[in-house]
């Protein structure tokens, strides 16, 4: 029996589910003909709203989500294949795990933000400086999940190789990877989370495009209705990736229970 | 057998470390790259230790300590109070979990060019950023013990009479503390590494954050390292402390529930 937020509610349950979002909603636009702040720190909620449709139409958002994305991909791309591979690599070799797993655990307890003024050092204010700091981010979820998921393959199987004499690529695509497979998915789901997180510090150093580049601008031209749309738009894709990724792994995933039971 | 399976596991551990220490020490001496990009191991020992005779330094550490301790606190107290109630309380969690979720999808770091402008570069939001980041885990973690706490436990303790605040207290909050500090675990160091979004993105005077990006600005690249081996380090340190904790209070749970 799984225990999540949001199970299957009915309307009535749905319906109480938008007391909170409305009540919110109430109080700031009830704060805001009140005048009880200013007009430069809280606009009315359909002020966020049609600047948000605004910077839709003029394209800019558009453009500026598609770097941001871009840039989460390539990230992704980056750290999430390095951890897969070296996941892979110390999953299946204690010489290197034994090597490597302590470096990458001493590693890990640095705050990801912490390297990024060393990476600007290194590489200046640039787009690579911007994919290496998303690509740190990716790297730990994908190496940890992808060694357990593969340090976990039953010994049966190892041996079952062993007699159909399954070696290197065949050993690794046909026995090691469809049984680590659940550990893996839930690596590249929260690497890609990550990188969405990591992609908006990344941002926020200073760059001159990215959904985050619109809250800074904002910020600075002292928009607060561009830098709220800006939050806006990060959560909703955030949301949107998030669900996306839960899905993936539900489709690729599925029938895996009876799977494990036949084989076990 | 005359080194045992441990020595021979550190000894294998320490190798590539050791390794890149070597051509680290090398590389920076043999003066290929200028020494702002890459101090030799040397230099940043160095550095390191005329960090730590500065009182100084000291300060800048306290003033991260005192930052995280604030947030991690008031996250904590209030992230269990929000768990606790949407926990107990079908209705409370049809009503705020739903909003909690869209929320709780916004990267925390998306929230700093916000909250600059509303409270100014002060301390409030940077308190606030490592707050939220405490929040979070500690939410799900007790709503998710709470509703894994066997049925069983209910019945037994409605046998016994327990109402209320008594209930909260012998059952609810017993079993499911294993979640709970579980938790408190992940909202420390959740903390830390919002500590540094804090204080990299609103400017302040001091804290290690600070220090780190003064390391950038005067191209010192030591001081930037010694910076992120503090960072590293002072977390090991906090994280482990926490996690001995909670394992100290599983354990008397444990031995409580055998007497």
């Amino acid at each position: 029996m799984s225990l999540k937020f949001l199970q299957r509610f009915n309307v009535k349950d749905r319906l109480l589910g938008l007391i909170v979002p409305l009540f919110v909603l109430a109080l700031w636009q009830g704060a805001v003909s009140q005048h009880l702040f200013s007009e430069l720190l809280l606009v009315p909620p359909l002020t966020l709203w049609n600047t948000i449709i605004e910077l839709f139409r003029s394209g800019d958002l558009i453009s500026n989500i598609q770097v941001s994305l871009n840039r989460v991909f390539l990230g992704f791309l980056l750290g999430g294949s390095a951890g897969f591979i070296l996941g892979v690599g110390m999953g299946l070799s204690p010489v290197i795990n034994r090597a490597l797993g302590p470096l990458v655990k001493v590693l890990q307890q640095v705050p990801e933000l912490a390297w990024m003024p060393m990476i600007i050092l290194l590489f200046g204010i640039d787009e690579f400086a911007r994919i290496f700091f998303i690509a740190i981010g990716a790297f730990y979820p994908m190496i940890f999940n992808t060694y357990q998921g593969v340090s976990g393959v039953p010994e049966k199987y190892h041996e079952l190789a062993r007699v159909f004499d399954y070696k290197s690529f065949r050993y690794l695509s046909k026995v090691i990877i469809p049984s680590a497979l659940p550990s893996i998915i839930t690596g590249i789901r929260l690497s890609i989370g990550l990188s969405w997180m990591f992609l908006v510090g990344a941002e926020l150093f200073g760059t001159e495009s990215g959904v985050g580049f619109l809250m800074i601008m904002g910020r600075q031209m002292f928009q607060i209705d561009v830098v709220m749309a800006g939050l806006v738009v990060i959560g909703t894709l955030g949301l949107i990736i998030n669900t996306l990724l839960k899905k993936f792994e539900q489709f690729v995933l599925r029938g895996r229970v009876s799977f494990d039971g036949g084989a076990a | 057998m005359t080194i045992s399976n441990k020595t021979k596991a550190f000894l294998g551990s320490s190798i590539v470390p050791l390794l890149l220490v070597i051509v680290w020490q090398y590389v920076a001496s043999s003066g290929y790259v200028a020494s702002f990009i890459l101090p030799s191991p040397n230099q940043i020992i160095k550095t390191f230790v005329t960090n730590f005779v500065e009182k100084e330094y000291a300060l800048h550490i306290a003033a991260s300590l005192k930052r995280v301790l604030i947030g991690f606190l008031i996250g904590t107290v209030s992230g269990f109070s929000f768990g606790l109630l949407m926990g107990l309380s079908r209705t409370a969690e049809k009503i705020f979990g739903p909003f909690f979720n869209v929320i709780r999808q916004v990267p925390i770091i998306g929230f700093i060019p916000l909250i600059i402008m509303w409270f100014g570069v002060t301390e409030l939001p940077r308190i606030i950023i490592i707050t939220v980041a405490a929040f979070y885990p500690v939410t799900l973690n007790t709503f998710a013990g709470i509703r894994n706490v066997p049925k069983e436990y209910f019945e037994l303790s409605s046998v016994y009479g327990y109402k209320g605040l008594k209930l909260i207290r012998r059952i609810v909050i017993p079993a499911a503390l294993p979640s709970i500090t579980t938790g408190i675990t992940l909202a420390l160091g959740m903390s830390w590494a919002m500590l540094m979004a804090a204080e990299l993105f609103i400017q302040t005077y001091f804290g290690i954050g600070t220090r780190i990006q003064l390391g950038r600005d005067k191209f010192n690249m030591a001081l930037v390292i010694v910076g992120i081996i503090t960072v590293g380090a002072l977390g090991f340190f906090m994280t482990t402390i926490v996690e001995q904790l909670a394992k100290a209070l599983d354990r008397g749970k444990i031995i409580r529930k055998e007497t």
